[in-house]
């Protein structure tokens, strides 16, 4: 019976081979926009390489100060001596390490420039990230100590730099704005979207021009905080926050006078959303309005669209509903037949949006557009929005059917 | 009318009126394309994400509509070499003086000018508010050595760039670009007037666009440094045309050999240029690219209803061509009566598009408000028609006999 039912939808699909294309790019077309946004929000948010252990990991990307009419408001990333002194010093976490966030700078080859992101990291910097060393190893507490001028360079900094790539480059050396680098480790680049993280060459903090030596709270330096699991996020935010509340106020911060201070140790997506959710109200009104509008579209206009054409397609075979039912069919079949016809768009939709979305995906990670973009197809996002349109499709589909299946047979047979 | 047709009806006219909604939308991005204007970097950081949605992406385009002005500078072949003390403490001041003296000693630098972080196209911003006779305007604030005109070929109609020799007194020399002269002096002659009690203009330039083609044509006003102010750490060079990155190396290497300790980056105007052109851009492709979608979804939807439309009427198309209507003249009424429908969907969605310039939502121009909805109105007859034309087409294909038989 069951393979009898999609022989007949296989048969009306291509009674109207323009009609049915209709149908399915308009599944498809759903489908594959909401995996490749999804996907991309993944590749933003999610834990990726090298920030493998994101979900138990906080951030503290900012320091906010603000002077006492709360008029004037200053922040940014903090200086390496206060993040030792209020984050490096917590009991709670399993690993805490201090980077410089985005820094930039050039190296020349001949005639060549390579623009390059530089960090300066401590050495726990290569365990609380999951960096692929291809070649070497990264530097230690003893290089820190000993001011070495060693570099950890990335494999596509050494296929710029270096014209044999063939040969391994650990011991070689590297010219940065005349400082001479002895390279000691060659890692897997990162994607350009993980600032935390993304660097073309990483330093000893302890090397030339890293400024760690700043007195003050501010600098440019943030930190990662890397509990053991990820219930313990919550006492290391607390820890966290008593050694800052420690700090006396009012305070005089580069003639600064400022009676607030605020530095948040929170998850990887709140230090980007959190100065929106304490902005001002209005900002925040537009920023969800405009989400919601967006979403409501997104999702909307699909779901009437898919209605829209299950409706019409069950509507024009009214009069092959009213033969069945003057042969004598029950009105569970006439209904279980459109759910199986349903079920089986549905499905060829979905395999047409897979095979989109994998062709998308790639396009986006060798493009370029991103650097070393690694986006991959979320199978529970597929599977999720398999379900939406299998429920709008039945919804679509069987309330009309259940509604001709109840007309009288005279009536039906008619049209 | 019952109640199975009257449905096919109700849902073709949600389309329509879904697409009136939102074409407005597509079509504000679209003047934004088309006038090749678009908000300002300080509006991009304010609004953050935000930015690249639906209608706030025709913010503040506004002013510039009218004004397709050019940049007011010449940006080709100059580079900015931003310097860093680190912790280097001592004589900064003296020691960038030096940099700038060994810059000009190059055969392949044309010129060399000093001034604060914010160069045209970077990320920086500094804005103040200054004061003439009680008016107020917030300009952005620009501190430049004497060089800088000639460094960025920029041309003073009305006065001279200021020189040295002017700091005597207890008042700054300052140049003030068109817009800040109309709002602070409007007719009146700004030469030798003073502003906010501390500068003295001495000249006025046209434009200045520091954020490129893309930005507002905002007040600015550009201030002689210092000589012994260490903030003021950029260095301007422009080049003989083909002049390469070896020439680069070299002067990195120099200036890193002189000035131990430092930090010297240098940044080539026309890259920055483009990064601040992709700033407004890449909002603008996102929205398009989810307004095309919706777009194209919404065109699927009327095709689905058009088509259970004109196969519901068959009979009736039937009986037309039998009396003697040509194809075409059913043709036409298919698509006559489409449009019927658009403009019913059409007035209730304008009807909530008006409130945006009658309540001056978002701060813009009523004028393109008024454009964007006659763009959009015009697309959604657009759309509408494509997606009757095909069905109808097959509705004028009836043959008469067939469809009357089946009756």
């Amino acid at each position: 019976m069951l393979l009898n039912y999609i022989k007949i939808a296989w048969k009306v699909l291509l009674r109207h081979p323009f009609y049915t294309f209709i149908t399915l790019f308009g599944i498809s077309l759903t489908l594959t926009v909401l995996m490749v946004l999804t996907s991309f929000l993944d590749h933003l948010i999610g834990s990726h390489y090298p920030e493998n252990k994101r979900d138990r990991t906080l951030y503290i990307m900012q320091m906010r100060l603000q002077d006492s009419s709360r008029t004037s408001n200053s922040s940014g990333p903090m200086s390496f001596k206060f993040l030792t002194d209020y984050a490096k010093t917590l009991k709670t976490p399993e690993r805490v390490t201090i980077t410089t966030f985005i820094n930039s700078s050039n190296a020349y080859v001949g005639s060549q420039k390579i623009k390059l992101n530089t960090k300066f990291t401590d050495a726990d910097f290569w365990q609380v990230t999951d960096f692929d060393f291809l070649e070497g190893k990264p530097y230690n507490e003893q290089n820190i100590a000993n001011g070495d001028n060693v570099a950890v360079i990335t494999d596509d900094l050494k296929k710029q730099y270096f014209e044999n790539t063939a040969e391994p480059v650990v011991g070689k050396d590297i010219e940065i704005e005349t400082i001479h680098y002895k390279i000691i480790g060659v890692v897997k680049a990162s994607p350009v979207t993980r600032p935390f993280t993304y660097a073309d060459v990483f330093f000893p903090y302890t090397t030339p021009k890293s400024n760690y030596q700043a007195t003050g709270m501010r600098g440019g330096y943030v930190a990662m905080i890397l509990g053991k699991n990820k219930a313990d996020l919550p006492a290391i935010q607390e820890e966290f926050k008593s050694h800052i509340d420690r700090i006396p106020l009012p305070g005089i911060q580069d003639g600064f006078k400022y009676s607030v201070l605020e530095v948040k140790s929170v998850p990887y997506l709140e230090n980007f959303l959190g100065p929106l959710m304490e902005g001002n109200a209005g900002l925040r009104t537009i920023f969800f309005g405009v989400i919601t509008f967006v979403l409501f579209m997104l999702m909307g206009l699909p779901a009437i669209n898919l209605v829209n054409i299950n409706v019409s397609r069950i509507m024009e075979r009214a009069s092959e509903i009213g033969i069945r039912k003057a042969f004598g069919a029950p009105v569970r079949t006439l209904v279980w037949q459109f759910i199986v016809e349903n079920i089986f768009i549905t499905l060829i939709g979905g395999t047409i949006a897979l095979g989109l979305t994998l062709i998308v995906i790639r396009l986006i990670n060798t493009s370029g557009m991103i650097a070393y973009a690694d986006l991959t197809i979320n199978l529970n996002v597929f599977i999720i929005s398999l379900i939406v349109c299998l429920i709008f499709g039945l919804l679509s589909g069987v309330l009309p059917a259940l509604r001709m299946s109840k007309l009288n047979i005279a009536e039906a047979l008619k049209s | 009318m019952n109640e199975r047709t009257s449905f096919p009806t109700i849902l073709s006219l949600i389309h329509s009126f879904t697409l009136s909604l939102f074409t407005h939308d597509l079509s504000s991005v679209k003047i934004n394309l088309e006038q090749k204007e678009s908000p300002c970097a300080a509006d991009c950081r304010n609004l953050g994400f935000v930015y690249g949605s639906f209608r706030t992406g025709n913010v503040d385009c506004c002013e510039r509509w009218k004004l397709r002005e050019p940049l007011g500078f010449s940006y080709q072949n100059v580079w900015a070499i931003s310097l860093k003390a680190n912790q280097d403490t001592t004589e900064i001041a003296d020691k960038l003086q030096r940099v700038q003296q060994r810059l000009k000693g190059y055969a392949e630098v044309e010129a060399v000018s000093r001034m604060g972080s914010n160069f045209p196209f970077s990320a920086n911003q500094t804005n103040n508010g200054i004061e003439y006779n009680k008016r107020k305007v917030l300009a952005d604030f620009y501190t430049t050595d004497e060089n800088f005109a000639k460094t960025l070929d920029m041309s003073v109609p009305v006065g001279r760039w200021y020189r040295n020799a002017d700091s005597v007194g207890k008042y700054t020399p300052v140049i003030i670009n068109q817009k800040a002269k109309e709002a602070l002096f409007g007719d009146e002659n700004p030469l030798g007037k003073i502003i906010s009690e501390r500068f003295r203009v001495v000249g006025v330039v046209d434009n200045f666009k520091a954020k490129g083609e893309f930005m507002t044509n905002k007040p600015a006003l550009f201030e002689l440094a210092k000589a012994n102010a260490i903030w003021i750490d950029t260095m301007l060079i422009k080049v003989k045309p083909g002049t390469d990155a070896a020439f680069e190396a070299k002067v990195v290497k120099d200036i890193a050999s002189m000035m131990t300790g430092w930090s010297v980056e240098v940044d080539y105007l026309t890259d920055s240029r483009k990064n601040q052109h992709n700033l407004v851009l890449v909002p603008i492709i996102i929205a398009l690219i989810v307004s095309g979608f919706l777009l194209i979804n919404v065109a699927l939807g009327l095709f689905g209803v058009l088509n259970l439309s004109i196969a519901k009427r068959r009979g009736e198309i039937g009986l037309r061509r039998a009396l003697g209507a040509t194809g075409n003249g059913i043709s036409t009424q298919f698509i006559g009566e489409i449009w019927v429908l658009a403009t019913f969907a059409m007035l209730i969605g304008l009807l909530f598009a008006a409130q945006f310039p009658l309540l001056n939502v978002f701060d813009l121009q009523a004028g393109i408000y008024v454009v964007a909805i006659l763009i959009a109105v015009a697309i959604i007859y657009g759309i509408v028609t494509l997606c009757a034309l095909f069905p109808s087409r097959q509705a004028a294909m009836i043959q008469p006999a067939v469809a009357l038989h089946e009756e």
